[in-house]
Parts: structure tokens; C-alpha cells; sequence
């Protein structure tokens, strides 16, 4: 009886639970807003979840081979596409885009003069991948050392890119009357139960597809919590801390809100752009929030606070994707200074007394 | 209202294995290999040497200094030698015996009425240690140069699969409880605390139902929320007293002083019937074992002669680990050529679908580590930056305050070697200074 494994110890680890499981378990989450976003904006959605998926995980591969010099079956093997986190940032991506873009002009359109297949917002979604897999994710060592979260920065980058290609979405509408493109941060922010209604269930415009149905967003995040994936207080948190300073800075500013009116202008402003979709899928995102409690309390105020005043004071309708980016880079100075006392700290006993009593010694030895 | 530590983990618990198996006695082998190093401290120092006969209960290694312990022969016999021998940490001295199966006896005189200094002289001289895993001398800890007013019995077994614990509280419910009130009274005190798990209630039945036919009202049963590590020093004088001991300092600075459920046997043996701590009841478990059982083992017998008398390793599975300790903290040995010694309470053998044989995979970043941290450590930064390199920033994140519990690791998704990483870096602080 010898020859056995020498480890230090834990010898046991918790069981169903690895980073796959936990991808997995992301994915499950984003089915349902899938599932949504095919349902009001198309087939399109489909496509670009499928090229995005193909381009985060080639580009995540080929990385992962060139680096290591790898390209044989073992660099196939152990590439690290299969912790399915890059599946994951497909997923985001796609749901982030538009459901169809014109940039190059080398749609299919059918004689009505609707999008039938996208070449552009293909050819975009590989792009958007590169961005996110390789300049975001990637360079900087990986799952897990990324500083900004990587579907939100491919996003970011395209938008700014293609702003002129990244106007809203129309839904189109089965069994219900389709939205406009325009979107309710855009317009004229009036607000009555049936915006209220549509942006609740998602039959609104949106230049992210994903971000629009609440319910399928809720469902995700329940399971999320549930599967205790994410800290369930974190969107929790940045969604009432969003209706805060939208009540404050946008709500009461204006005099002709009042009573009823204000509310409904809150929880639009609630409701509407990318807030819940970011506050339950991005802003949870392991390597890019901070890793205390204390800390996320900081960080959800932060992007609350961020997307308001961009939603409110600056050029932009909306903010979400830019607060998360914006906190995501604060995110190594929270954790720098904000961490737990340990079990059992005791504040050092200010030592005045003792000071003051060598200082007094020392006078009395210079006299 | 029950005080109780953030963090921790529920691993399973797997005492099912052994929990309602009465202690046995397993019989002494031919040869025994008796450690000089069973304890915390500098070594013992051998009185006997090759070719001396010694009896059962004989002193064969003088404690050498205030933080050491006596050792006596667990068998009659005659010594062969002192060999150097490995341990689960390294190798030490061991005093070779081999038995002449005639068990001929010799006893420290018996105790009727002590008195406290009394009882912790005879806790020092009996060799008795905390049995729990460190091995710190008993008798230095009951001569606390601080004032204590509570004493603890640690009877949680936070540890999965070890029952050895809870055992000796059932089978040996009298002598326990015997060992507990001579500890309290060493200590000048008026009651004794048992901090004990839920997971654990026929135990608490049993105890209730003795102290109160006994009429006992000096022991006080504390039922703690199970989990892990519930066990732990700090943790657990924070249940039982909402004491929090300060950062460092031992568990004397708020007036506590804890004791394993075995010493207090051990005590009760050595002062009222003056027999040494030479044999020592522990937990054979885990899944790769025919017979789990609770036994009671000699000092110096084999892990080999320990298994073979479990009916050996189970047929058709595959054991990948071998344990001195329990499946959290214990130390995995790579044979049974290793003797017991006073502080192996567990000897676990683990199949390749019990133990986590896989590699780790990098961090992402989860912070689960820190939430289940019941130091409320940052196990990814101290991991980081140890392995960086950089000590000084890891342990401005918690490294030298680790209790190595093991529960960032059992958490991490990815599998991390966090608990391995901070022991490393330990050892390199401890070495710069």
C-alpha cells in the first residue's frame, strides 16, 4: 500500500461546480431573453448569435494555439474555449447589437425593401468578437484578467464605429402591433400605461435586442440568484439606486412632472434602454465587478449615478453600456481599498499616551 | 440568539460511514514504531535504549522542555532501536518496540480527590496533547498566564467523515463527562461549555439524558448550526461565547480556554485510573475501506497494520488518497508505512470519485473564496500575489491571519490550489524573518 496522491490539503472540492457550470449556467439565464429578442425582433437575432459565436470561439482558439504555438490536436483540446465563457460573451454581444445593420450595403433585401439576410451585420458581430476576444479579453491574460468586460467594450466600440448603422430596431410584431424604431429615451419621454406596458413585455425599438423584454430578463435573473451565479442585491441595487437619481435629476427637474407622472417617468426611465439587461448580465460579470460586498455597494451606486447623468445631461440617449464600462475601470481601485477587517481585528489602541510620554522624555534630555 | 461566524461551507458530511459504529479495540501489532515528535514543540528525548524491556505504560521519552510531551510504551516489550522514520510532516526519531503480546502493565498512581494543580501536573505528565490535530501540550495550556473564566469542550467534528468524537461521547459518555469536570476544575473554574454540531443529536440526547440521570449542572451544552469549519478555535468560541479573539493572540487573551473531546478522556484515564496517553480512540473511513470502523489504536502502530485490520483496501475501487486527518485539513501521506500518534484521529481513505484529483484552472475572479472565508480573508488576492511573489501585499490581504481551513478551495470553481499556495508562502514569510 503506497503510491498514493500527495496534495496539500483540501482533499475535497464542492461538487457541480466549475467554471463550465457556471458559463453554463449564464447561458441558461440568457436563454430566455433569446428566446424574447428572436420573438419581437426575428430571425436575425438567431444569425448573429450563431456568428458571434463562431467568431468569440475561433478567435479565442487561434489566440490560444498562436500563443502557445500549439496547432495540433492538443492545442485543440486544451484550448480554453471550453470553459464556455466565450460563448457567453457571443451571446452578450449578439444580444447587444441591433438585429440587422446596414454598413456596407451588402444586404439581400426582399422587395419590399426589408432585410432579408445581413452580410454587414455579420461581418460586424465578427468584428465585434475580435474586439471582445482578443483585444479585451485575451491581451490582458485571459477568463478572469480582463478589465473591462468584454461584450460591453466590443459593443461600445462598434457603436461608436458604425453610429450611424446602429439605429434602432423595429419589432416585428407577431400577434401584437410592432413598435416604431424609435425608443423611449430618444423621443419625447412621455410617458402612459401602454409605453409603460410595452416596454415592460419588450415590444419596443432598441438598438440592443436583447435588452428590451423585462420579463425574460427577470427570469434570468431569478435563476441566476437562485443558482446563487450572481449576488442577488447587485441589480437590485443599481436598479433602485438608477430610480433614485432619475426621480432627482430627471424627474423633479422637469415642473411639469408631477404626482402620477413622476413615478411613470421613473419607472420608464427604469424600464427602458439597457438597465436591467446590464444590471442583471454585466454589471454581475466575475473579473469586471469588485469582489466585496462594500465594494459592489460603491460600484452599483456608480453605474446608477453614471447612467442617469448620461441618460439626462449628455449627447447620448442612453448610458448603461458606458457607466458599466466607466465603473468596470474603478473597479481595481475599489477592491485596492476596500476589503473586510478579518475575524477577530481589533483596531490598533491609538498609543498617545506612550507618545507623549517619550516626547516628554526626549525634552527633558535635550535640556 | 446563537452567535455565528460569516462564511464557511457545508462539504458532505459522510459520517454515516462510521457515526453508528461503537469503538472496538484493535489488538497491538508485532512491532510498534513509537514517534517522539507527537506533538507541537521540540521532540521528546528517549530514556530507553536498544535491548531495554519496557512495559505497557512505561516512560520511554522524557519531554524535553515546556512545550513538549512525555512519551510512554503503548506495549510490553523490548526496545529494538530508534530509528528515524517519516511522519505526515516530515520524519522524526521513533522508538522501535516489538511486542511480547504478554501486555504486562504499569500504572501512574490513581487520583481520587486532586486538587487543580494536582490534575494539570498529572495532565503534564501523562503526555496528554490536544488531540484534535496540533498536539499542543495539554498541561501548558491549562497554565494560562492570563485570567479564564470559560472553558470549552470542542465537540463539533466540523470535519466530514471523522466520528471518533462523537463516539467516545456515546460509548464513553461517563468518562468523558468525568474528563471535562477535572479540566474545569484544573482551571479553577465552576462549568464546562460543549460546543457540539446539529448534525450530531442522538449525541446530544445521549449527554442530556446522562447529565441530567446524573444530576450534572456544571455542564453546559452548546447546539451549534452545522458547518464547517464550526470546529475551527476562533469560530467556535465565537458560537459558544460571542467572544471574538483578537487577531494573533490565542484564545486565553479573551478568557477561554478550548479542549478536544479526547483530552478530556485522555485526562480522565490518566488521573483516575493513571493511564498515560499511549492509545487513543480514531476514525478509519472513507469509501476505499472494507470495514469502517471507530477503534481503538495503539501509538506507533502502522497505518498499514491499521488498514489490514479494517479488512484492507475495498475491492474493485480505485483509492487515490490516504489521509491522516479529515478530508479538509488532514495531510494526505503517499503509503501506510507512517505510524499513529496521539494526534491521528482519522485515517481516510479516499476513491478517485471522493477525492478531487484534477487541475486547477485560472482564477476568475468570482470572489466566492472571500464570501466563504470565515476569517473574512481575500483568498484570490493572497493567492495572487504569493504566487507572485510579493508577500508584504499578501499579507496586507489576509495571509498570515489564514487558519488554512481549506474552504476557499473546497468553493473555487476554478479549482484553485489557494490553500497550498498561502502554506508556501507561509513558510517563505516565516523563513525571511
Amino acid at each position: 500500500m503506497s503510491n498514493f496522491t500527495v496534495s496539500s490539503s483540501p482533499h475535497v472540492t464542492q461538487k457541480n461546480n466549475s467554471t463550465r457550470i457556471i458559463m453554463a449556467d449564464v447561458l441558461i439565464a440568457l436563454a430566455p431573453v433569446v428566446v424574447a429578442s428572436v420573438y419581437f425582433f426575428g430571425y436575425h437575432v438567431l444569425i448573429n448569435i450563431v456568428a458571434c459565436a463562431i467568431g468569440c470561439m475561433g478567435f479565442e482558439m487561434l489566440y490560444g494555439m498562436f500563443v502557445k504555438k500549439a496547432w495540433n490536436k492538443e492545442g485543440f483540446k486544451n484550448s480554453s474555449v471550453w470553459d464556455l465563457s466565450c460563448f457567453v460573451t457571443a451571446v452578450l454581444l449578439a444580444l447587444n447589437l441591433p438585429a440587422a445593420m446596414d454598413v456596407w450595403g451588402m444586404n439581400v433585401y426582399s422587395a419590399s425593401g426589408k432585410i432579408l439576410f445581413s452580410f454587414d451585420t455579420i461581418l460586424v458581430c465578427l468584428l465585434g468578437s475580435l474586439v471582445a476576444i482578443v483585444l479585451v479579453k485575451q491581451l490582458f491574460g485571459g477568463i478572469g484578467r480582463n478589465f473591462a468586460n468584454p461584450a460591453l467594450t466590443a459593443r461600445v466600440f462598434l457603436f461608436i464605429t458604425f453610429s450611424t448603422a446602429f439605429v434602432a430596431s423595429q419589432t416585428i410584431g407577431l400577434g401584437i402591433q410592432a413598435s416604431t424604431g424609435a425608443t423611449w429615451l430618444s423621443g419625447a419621454k412621455e410617458t402612459n400605461g401602454t409605453v409603460l406596458y410595452n416596454l415592460f413585455i419588450g415590444n419596443v425599438g432598441s438598438a440592443a435586442v436583447g435588452e428590451t423584454c423585462v420579463i425574460a430578463i427577470l427570469l434570468g435573473y431569478i435563476y441566476l440568484s437562485v443558482r446563487r451565479v450572481i449576488d442577488f442585491r447587485v441589480p437590485l441595487m443599481i436598479i433602485g439606486w438608477t430610480a433614485v437619481f432619475a426621480l432627482l435629476f430627471d424627474g423633479l427637474i422637469k415642473s411639469s412632472l408631477t404626482g402620477g407622472k413622476l413615478m411613470e417617468n421613473m419607472l420608464a426611465h427604469v424600464l427602458s434602454g439597457g438597465l436591467i439587461f446590464g444590471a442583471v448580465f454585466m454589471a454581475t460579470d466575475y473579473a469586471t465587478s469588485p469582489n466585496t460586498f462594500k465594494g459592489n455597494c460603491i460600484y452599483c451606486f456608480g453605474i446608477a449615478l453614471i447612467t442617469v447623468l448620461i441618460r439626462v445631461f449628455a449627447a447620448y440617449p442612453e448610458g448603461m453600456s458606458f457607466a458599466v464600462l466607466i465603473m468596470n475601470c474603478f473597479v481595481p481601485l475599489i477592491d485596492r481599498f476596500v476589503y473586510p477587517k478579518p475575524f477577530g481585528y481589533v483596531r490598533p489602541e491609538k498609543s498617545k499616551k506612550v507618545k507623549s510620554e517619550k516626547s516628554a522624555a526626549a525634552k527633558e534630555e535635550t535640556k | 440568539m446563537q452567535n455565528l461566524f460569516k462564511g464557511g461551507v457545508h462539504p458532505d458530511e459522510m459520517k454515516e460511514l462510521t457515526e453508528d459504529k461503537a469503538v472496538s479495540v484493535m489488538p497491538c501489532p508485532d512491532t510498534v514504531y513509537v514517534s517522539l515528535a507527537q506533538h507541537i514543540g521540540k521532540p521528546a528525548k528517549a530514556v530507553v535504549a536498544a535491548g531495554s524491556e519496557v512495559k505497557m505504560g512505561e516512560l520511554i521519552a522524557q519531554a524535553d522542555g515546556v512545550i513538549s510531551a512525555n512519551v510512554y510504551s503503548p506495549v510490553s516489550g523490548v526496545v529494538k532501536g530508534v530509528e528515524n522514520r517519516p511522519t505526515p510532516s516530515g520524519k522524526s526519531e521513533h522508538i522501535v518496540i516489538e511486542n511480547d503480546k504478554k501486555y504486562t502493565e504499569t500504572r501512574l498512581q490513581p487520583l481520587t480527590d486532586p486538587t487543580p494543580e494536582q490534575i494539570i501536573d498529572r495532565i503534564t505528565v501523562a503526555g496528554i496533547v490536544g488531540m484534535g490535530g496540533a498536539g499542543f501540550p495539554s498541561g501548558v495550556k491549562m497554565k494560562s498566564n492570563k485570567p479564564v473564566d470559560t472553558f470549552i469542550i470542542n465537540a463539533a467534528e466540523c470535519e466530514p467523515y471523522i466520528t471518533c468524537d462523537a463516539r467516545i461521547m456515546t460509548d464513553y459518555t461517563e468518562e468523558f463527562v468525568s474528563g471535562a469536570k477535572l479540566l474545569y476544575k484544573a482551571l479553577g473554574l465552576k462549568e464546562v461549555h460543549i460546543g457540539i454540531e446539529d448534525n450530531k443529536m442522538p449525541v446530544v440526547e445521549r449527554l442530556n439524558a446522562y447529565l441530567s440521570e446524573k444530576g450534572f449542572s456544571d455542564v453546559v451544552i452548546h447546539v451549534l448550526k452545522t458547518k464547517y469549519p464550526q470546529g475551527a478555535e476562533k469560530q467556535l468560541i465565537y458560537s459558544v461565547t460571542g467572544r471574538k479573539v483578537p487577531l494573533g493572540a490565542l484564545p486565553n487573551a479573551v478568557g477561554v480556554v478550548v479542549s478536544n473531546v479526547h483530552s478530556a478522556l485522555s485526562t480522565h484515564y490518566a488521573v483516575k485510573e493513571g493511564i498515560p496517553l499511549y492509545k487513543r480512540i480514531m476514525t478509519v473511513t472513507g469509501k476505499g475501506i472494507t470495514k469502517p470502523k471507530n477503534i481503538w489504536v495503539s501509538n506507533g502502530t502502522l497505518y498499514n497494520d491499521v488498514i489490514e485490520f479494517c479488512g484492507g483496501i475495498k475491492d474493485g475501487v480505485n483509492v487515490v488518497k490516504l489521509i491522516n486527518g479529515g478530508p479538509m485539513m488532514g495531510v494526505a501521506v503517499s503509503g501506510g508505512t507512517i505510524a499513529c500518534t496521539k494526534t491521528t484521529s482519522c485515517l481516510l481513505l479516499m476513491t478517485d470519485e471522493e477525492a478531487f484529483t484534477g487541475k486547477p484552472s485560472p482564477c476568475i475572479n468570482c470572489a466566492k473564496c472571500a464570501s466563504v472565508c470565515p476569517m473574512r480573508l481575500m483568498p484570490m488576492y493572497m493567492d495572487l500575489y504569493s504566487r507572485a511573489g510579493d508577500l508584504d501585499t499578501a499579507v496586507k490581504y489576509g495571509l498570515s491571519n489564514c487558519i488554512e481551513c481549506g474552504c476557499c478551495t473546497f468553493i473555487c470553481p476554478a479549482k484553485r490550489t489557494l490553500v497550498q499556495s498561502f502554506r508556501l508562502a507561509k513558510k517563505q514569510l516565516r523563513g525571511r524573518k
